[in-house]
């Protein structure tokens, strides 16, 4: 069967797609960095006491206080990204999404224990924390969806494997057929890793700053840069890995996609580089600073792999538009007054914390 | 038509949509009069300087926080996939649409994280004024959030000038956006009463649990005769066609109603009893039916509000199995197995037949009707007609049984539905 016969017909969209693809590409990024941060703090808080034993307790501790906003904050905004992918690519995301349909709706269940269980990580730290049980729960749940969410990429940008559906209509269908989605996949949590180790170093940098550092504080910015560092290095052997395993259409220097991913890969690897020498010294601030531009350079890859993947079926200048400005004018009065209020709260409290230390 | 359909059999019908809106709905109004009740309580606490009332409101923030934020909000996201899922085109339109109206409500939702989050962790800490302010921003926000969703839920009940025009704020300012947004406020501070009794039974000071049990009966009984105003106004505001169908056409709506008015009376009933000094364990109880109440009430609601719609899933623009209502005509004439992207007959051989009506069945019937399942189970329905009345059955479908939409099939696919709907009362 033609698949192209079975992707259908999109929505009109009320702006020029250029405005939608800008808020999909700055809110996924930002929906990666508090992922990452989210989990790879997360399997620090698991793994680390395996080796280091009870001295690992103040650390972790520090990650268990974060956890809840940190999941909170991905949640959130993760919902922005979702809501412009719909808009851009809904065609095909609501496809992938039926015919994984199972797995995807599951991700609500495990969402839902992975949080409470990294609240009762936090609240109850030294009565229920202090063991593997609850971190460890909340991880693997987390390392599930994630493995999800990986396939419903996949599957999306593969309308060519969609035929499967007339054999299998009952939403248990994966893309384990896709030679890059266990680099993909991998490569997200190494980057995730990474940033958790750099989340970590940031976390009692800013405690040392505001002099409250614990007297262990220097440790644990070493310890967090280690991380950082360690997994950085495998991420690379895993990007290559990823790259490898790309349809080189996809990539290719003869189309304008490949030329945006070639640009993004170089300057990604630039990026990444100096976050490493960066964090090498624990300078932590640049180090994080390098490593959130080299998460936005690879949100741009990510995006421009997908419209290379999906060139043979649809680009996005094929949408109908019908156009209306006003609630996009609305939207983005009301983000910079949201974003006013929310710097006077944090601002406030900021002040506060300073007042009562 | 255009997407695939998730086959789910027994749990078809729009079950898992059931489940977990009304779930998250119940939450989510909370998350809203919740918002206002821990304000007003600390405001009250403050104004007594009662530090009983105090301590109270921060533990109740905990239990709402950890309600609202975590269950509350995922639980959204959950209504996203469940939609998508299971009605993936009337989701693309309402997406389409409304994409910025969507990521306007997104921009409260952080707001309410950013907020909540300062006014739990920064009790005792602010000064109090500014504490308060806090707790404000974050009731604005939430309140904000219900006034965009408000806008889309009833789109799909009255579209009104969007069906003409196409705009946007024709189609959020609908018909029944105001009445329903008062109806929706005035619940939010119902529930907020509720999930007040849950917490203010857990008090150990006897009096300051009886204190806070009747405070929380006020927010219950005091809103209730402009919530009934408001759902007056609500009914009065819907198209008369509409309102007909709603009130007099729909067969399975009458028990909804029936729990609906029920439950009122036993909300107030209970709100009145919870008032009196009884023990502890007696008041958690009681305490806890009338949350199930309050869930069970909420659910009729939505029931009506989403069953109201039928045959349409968005009114007077497209059925709920996802034809738009333009498109019927040419649909119906052409053959739903010619015009559906995800079916594999599209020819029917007479060794075909039942896999051909099986499609058809999945394509035209599946959003409504679950097989052996909880929902409008076709088995069940099926059985009562027999296989030569079927044809009449299909004719009346959108005429006399104005509450399913017409069937969208040319003659031999509707042989092809009959030889399925047969074997499967058979099976």
């Amino acid at each position: 069967m033609d698949p192209h016969l079975l992707i259908p017909n999109p929505d009109a969209i009320p702006v020029h797609w250029l405005w939608l693809q800008l808020l999909l590409t700055l809110t996924t990024a930002l929906h990666l960095v508090a992922m990452n941060i989210m989990l790879g703090s997360g399997v620090i808080a698991l793994f680390t006491p395996f080796w280091l034993g009870d001295a690992v307790h103040p650390m972790r501790r520090s990650i268990a206080r974060t956890l809840p906003f940190t999941f909170a904050f991905t949640i959130n905004l993760g919902v922005a990204p979702l809501l412009f992918l719909q808009v851009l690519y809904g065609q095909f995301f609501y496809t992938s999404s039926i015919l994984m349909a199972f797995f995807w709706l599951s991700i609500v269940a495990l969402l839902i224990i992975a949080y409470y269980s990294a609240y009762i990580f936090s609240f109850k730290y030294e009565t229920l924390g202090r063991g593997p049980l609850f971190i460890g729960v909340s991880v693997l749940l987390l390392l599930i969806i994630s493995f999800f969410f990986t396939n419903n990429v996949s599957l999306m940008q593969l309308p060519e494997t969609w035929v499967r559906y007339f054999d299998d209509k009952s939403g248990w269908l994966l893309s384990l057929g896709d030679a890059a989605l266990l680099p993909r996949y991998l490569h997200c949590i190494f980057s995730a890793v990474a940033l958790g180790g750099l989340f970590v170093a940031v976390l009692y940098e800013v405690k040392k700053r505001r002099g409250n550092a614990a007297a262990d504080g220097e440790r644990w910015i070493r310890h967090g840069c280690t991380w950082f560092t360690v997994a950085s290095i495998f991420n690379f052997g895993v990007g290559f890995w990823f790259l490898g395993s790309l349809p080189p259409e996809t990539y290719s220097a003869a189309t304008v996609e490949g030329r945006i991913f070639s640009v993004m890969m170089l300057l990604s690897v630039f990026g990444i580089v100096k976050a490493v020498t960066s964090a090498q010294v624990h300078r932590v601030f640049p180090a994080a600073a390098w490593a959130i531009a080299t998460v936005f350079f690879m949100t741009v890859a990510r995006d421009v792999l997908r419209m290379a993947y999906l060139k043979p079926y649809f680009s996005l200048s094929e949408l109908p538009r019908v156009s209306q400005y006003s609630p996009l004018i609305i939207f983005l009065v009301l983000l910079g007054a949201a974003g006013f209020v929310c710097w006077w709260m944090l601002k406030t409290v900021w002040n506060a914390k300073e007042v009562s230390s | 038509m255009n997407y695939p359909i998730w086959q789910l059999d027994f749990a078809g019908g729009g079950l898992l949509i059931a489940a977990m809106a009304i779930i998250h709905v119940y939450v989510a109004q909370f998350a809203v009069g919740g918002g206002l009740f821990l304000v007003l309580t600390e405001a009250k606490g403050l104004r007594e300087n009662n530090a009983g009332i105090l301590d109270f409101i921060k533990k109740h923030t905990r239990f709402f926080m950890l309600l609202t934020m975590v269950f509350g909000a995922v639980t959204g996201v959950g209504i996203w996939f469940t939609i998508s899922l299971l009605n993936p085109a009337a989701t693309s339109t309402l997406i389409h649409i409304f994409v910025f109206a969507w990521a306007i409500e997104w921009v409260f939702f952080l707001g309410e994280i950013i907020s909540l989050f300062i006014y739990y962790y920064t009790f005792g800490r602010l000064d109090d004024r500014t504490h308060l302010t806090i707790g404000w921003i974050y009731f604005g926000c939430a309140w904000m959030s219900l006034f965009v969703i408000n806008g889309i839920i009833d789109f799909m009940l009255t579209p009104g000038s969007w069906l003409e025009t196409g705009g946007f704020w024709g189609g959020f300012f609908n018909p029944t956006f105001w009445p329903a947004l008062f109806f929706r406020s005035f619940l939010a501070i119902m529930i907020a009463g509720l999930f007040g009794f849950m917490t203010a039974t857990f008090l150990k000071d006897e009096d300051l649990r009886l204190a806070m049990v009747r405070f929380s009966a006020k927010w219950l009984l005091a809103p209730f005769i402009l919530f009934l105003g408001s759902a007056w106004w609500y009914k009065a505001a819907l198209p008369p066609a509409l309102e007909t169908m709603i009130f007099d056409r729909l067969p399975g709506l009458q028990p909804f109603m029936s729990a609906f008015v029920l439950c009122s009376a036993l909300l107030v009933l209970g709100g009145l009893i919870m008032a009196v000094r009884m023990p502890s364990r007696m008041s958690r109880t009681l305490a806890m039916a009338m949350l199930i109440i309050g869930l069970i009430y909420l659910g009729s609601f939505e029931f009506i509000r989403e069953k109201g719609r039928k045959p349409y899933v968005i009114n007077n623009y497209m059925y709920a199995n996802s034809i738009k209502k333009a498109d019927l005509a040419g649909i119906t004439a052409g053959g739903v197995l010619s015009s559906a992207k995800w079916v594999k007959n599209r020819e029917i051989q007479d060794d075909t037949l039942y896999q051909a009506g099986a499609e058809i069945f999945t394509v035209l019937c599946q959003s409504c009707h679950s097989t052996g399942g909880l929902l409008n189970d076709i088995t069940k329905r099926a059985r009562f007609i027999p296989s030569d009345k079927l044809e009449a059955f299909y004719t009346s479908m959108g005429r006399e049984r104005n509450y399913m939409p017409p069937l969208a099939c040319n003659p031999a696919e509707r042989q092809a539905l009959t030889a399925f709907l047969t074997t499967v009362v058979r099976e």
